[in-house]
């Protein structure tokens, strides 16, 4: 049996995990992304394919079995090019890290962290305490949740955000049974009335025709005034143009934004992430789509990644199938 | 019934007026704010039989009628028992508790997501630090971490159910022995903390401040701890030996901190004082904020409801709450 790693990530997998590898698989591992010479021969008798990327124009692969993806997104794997009947997984590992930055945003925003903490480093700005008769921030217990999309990030959000002791509400594409953090999920066509009772509302869905563009000027405008906006799945389910106008005349209290509607280039290193100038609205948390980038969650990725390939060795049935070719 | 609103806390208008607003009962308030203010705090004692004030320093005139001192705050380490009276209830107030373990939960995560340092770069450079779409240098996670816990009263145990909700394994010490643990895992006599300490990727100190906790994080006992491991202290800070936290910090001893409580405070003549006379605000493993982890909306609104309560219980003759002690 023999496995081909193909790029950088899979081959820094392949270093991860090469000790809970079967010993009898035959590793090859080609991590220069442009040198392709060794490609040929490498992917001929391969049954094994650990990458992101298999295009149609790759070289013949007639014995792939499994492809084993190192992300959770598949569309850079052309299953066009892939033998009929090969398996095509993906793995996650990233749903509790991103979870965590929901809450730790949802918090921030809440407790207004980032001016208190700012201008008591750089000012020794004491306006906000106690001893200075400062005006309250806010906290998340007896607040509203809203969770755009409940799947594997949203649950994690939820159970999370429940003992701070807020209102959870959540609205989901496809029907979803209700569990116990959740005080009521709502079809996405729900979702307009699900809005003006949340205090924050947290976009936790997948980009696809029902979300692209679901967060416009129109539902921005449901949202309660001084509500908070958290996304960390796709730039482009938010209307870039409606958002901004709403953060920057204050009809929304802050948004924290870790997913961008434009990206930075090896021509463009520092691209901005929007046309629009978020970064300098005082109330706003840019980060760069890093939200679930945590070393446990690459361990965790791994994990997943040495046990499908254990599954396949041994004939068993695989984890986090996609898909077959 | 005569009660005297005292101090720079109590007697601040919007404490003293949320409280009497939610005061029921027929009271005749007295509102000093001033301590220093001897001609006014002389009758404002003698006379009160309830005193709602944070303070109580030992040069205070007499206060023979006191029965029920009330502080707005949590800490009595401003209340110089020996000065008064016998027979009084000393009661403090909660609600603060989970606003406290919010920003436990909140600090924690952002040093644990380096939150402050990667949102600053993409804000003032656009740095995409080496990612775009996912990727770049990893930052770490609280998921399956140690919280250790030093002092595992109503905020420790707040944060010890919130932590628990993020897969973190929560073990705690306290002075006193716990009967229900709650969601820690482990409870740890004090006296044990330096067994503790090694295990915690992130230690919280929420303790008052007491002789046993006086200097308790001390440089012997920051070198215990890993040298990843973040500390918040949300408790007081004397609980911490500034030079040794400042060395510890600096030299990356540990992983970093988030402090809220100070060992400086400002007065009216330095309103911009720096919480500390060695420059932690120069440390980029630090996060700081001027004491205000428990100034929330929500907690204002529990704990001056609280105090307006428990004037009302006192008036009617039943039972107090939150009673901390009765003095001989």
């Amino acid at each position: 049996m023999k496995a081909l790693f193909l790029g950088n990530v899979a081959a820094d997998t392949y270093e991860g995990i090469k000790g809970e590898l079967p010993p009898s698989l035959d590793c090859v591992i080609l991590n220069d992304p442009v040198d392709r010479s060794a490609l040929p021969e490498a992917a001929r008798d391969a049954d094994i394919l650990v990458s992101n990327r298999w295009m149609a124009d790759y070289p013949p692969a007639p014995h792939f079995r499994l492809v084993q993806s190192v992300a959770t997104g598949v569309e850079l794997i052309d299953l066009a090019a892939l033998p009929k009947g090969c398996a095509v997984c993906n793995s996650f590992g990233h749903e509790t890290a991103i979870a965590e930055y929901v809450v730790m945003a949802m918090l921030a925003l809440h407790h207004r962290f980032f001016q208190i903490s700012g201008e008591f480093r750089e000012r020794g700005s004491w306006s906000t305490s106690w001893v200075q008769s400062g005006t309250p921030h806010g906290e998340v217990r007896g607040s509203t949740l809203g969770i755009v999309g409940y799947g594997r990030v949203g649950r994690e959000v939820a159970r999370r955000a429940a003992p701070f002791g807020c209102r959870i509400l959540a609205a989901n594409r496809s029907p979803r049974e209700n569990d116990s953090d959740v005080e009521r999920i709502y079809p996405l066509s729900g979702l307009d009335e699900m809005l003006p009772l949340c205090d924050t509302v947290a976009i936790c869905t997948a980009l696809g025709p029902e979300t692209t563009g679901l967060i416009n000027a129109r539902r921005l405008g449901l949202m309660k005034p001084g509500a908070f906006l958290i996304n960390i799945a796709r730039g482009q389910v938010i209307d870039e143009d409606a958002l901004y106008a709403a953060l920057s005349e204050g009809r929304l209290g802050g948004a924290a934004i870790d997913v961008w509607w434009q990206y930075p280039s090896p021509n463009e290193p520092n691209r901005r992430g929007s046309r629009h100038p978020f970064h300098e609205l005082p109330n706003v948390i840019v980060t760069p789509h890093n939200s679930g980038w945590t070393s446990g969650m690459v361990r965790r990725r791994w994990d997943e990644i040495a046990d499908n390939i254990g599954r396949f060795c041994r004939g068993d049935s695989l984890i986090n199938l996609v898909t077959t070719a | 019934m005569k009660v005297s609103f005292v101090g720079n806390f109590g007697a601040r208008p919007e404490v003293s007026k949320a409280i009497l607003a939610k005061v029921t009962e027929k009271i005749e308030p007295t509102v000093l704010y001033d301590i220093g203010d001897s001609q006014r705090l002389i009758p404002a004692l003698a006379e009160a039989e309830i005193v709602v004030s944070h303070i109580w320093k030992k040069d205070f005139p007499p206060a023979p009628r006191l029965k029920f001192l009330q502080s707005p705050a949590a800490g009595l380490d401003l209340i110089d028992l020996p000065s008064l009276p016998a027979g009084v209830t000393i009661c403090n107030v909660d609600g603060h508790e989970q606003a406290i373990a919010e920003y436990c939960l909140m600090t924690m995560l952002a040093l644990s997501h380096k939150l402050v340092d990667i949102a600053t770069a993409f804000r003032d450079q656009s740095n995409w630090s080496g990612g775009g779409a996912g990727g770049g240098p990893l930052h770490g996670e609280i998921l399956g971490k140690t919280v250790g816990i030093v002092g595992y009263g109503k905020i420790g145990r707040e944060t010890a159910k919130r932590a628990a909700a993020f897969g973190c394994n929560v073990i705690a010490a306290n002075r006193s022995p716990v009967a229900d643990t709650g969601d820690a895992a482990e409870i740890y006599p004090l006296a044990e903390l330096d067994r503790m300490l090694p295990r915690c990727d992130v230690v919280v100190i929420a303790a008052g401040l007491g002789p046993e906790t006086r200097g308790l994080i001390d440089a012997g006992r920051l070198a215990l701890m890993k040298p990843t491991a973040l500390l918040i202290n949300i408790g007081r800070a004397l609980i911490c030996d500034e030079e040794a936290l400042f060395a510890a910090l600096k030299d990356n001893k540990i992983g970093g901190a988030a402090l809220d409580v100070w060992w400086r405070y400002p007065s009216p003549a330095e309103p911009n004082a720096r919480p500390s006379h060695l420059p932690f605000h120069e440390l980029p493993s630090v996060l700081m904020t001027p004491h205000c982890s428990s100034a929330t909306d929500g907690a204002r609104e529990r704990r001056l409801g609280g105090v307006a309560r428990n004037i009302d219980l006192y008036v009617r003759g039943e039972a107090l709450r939150n009673v901390v002690m009765t003095t001989s």
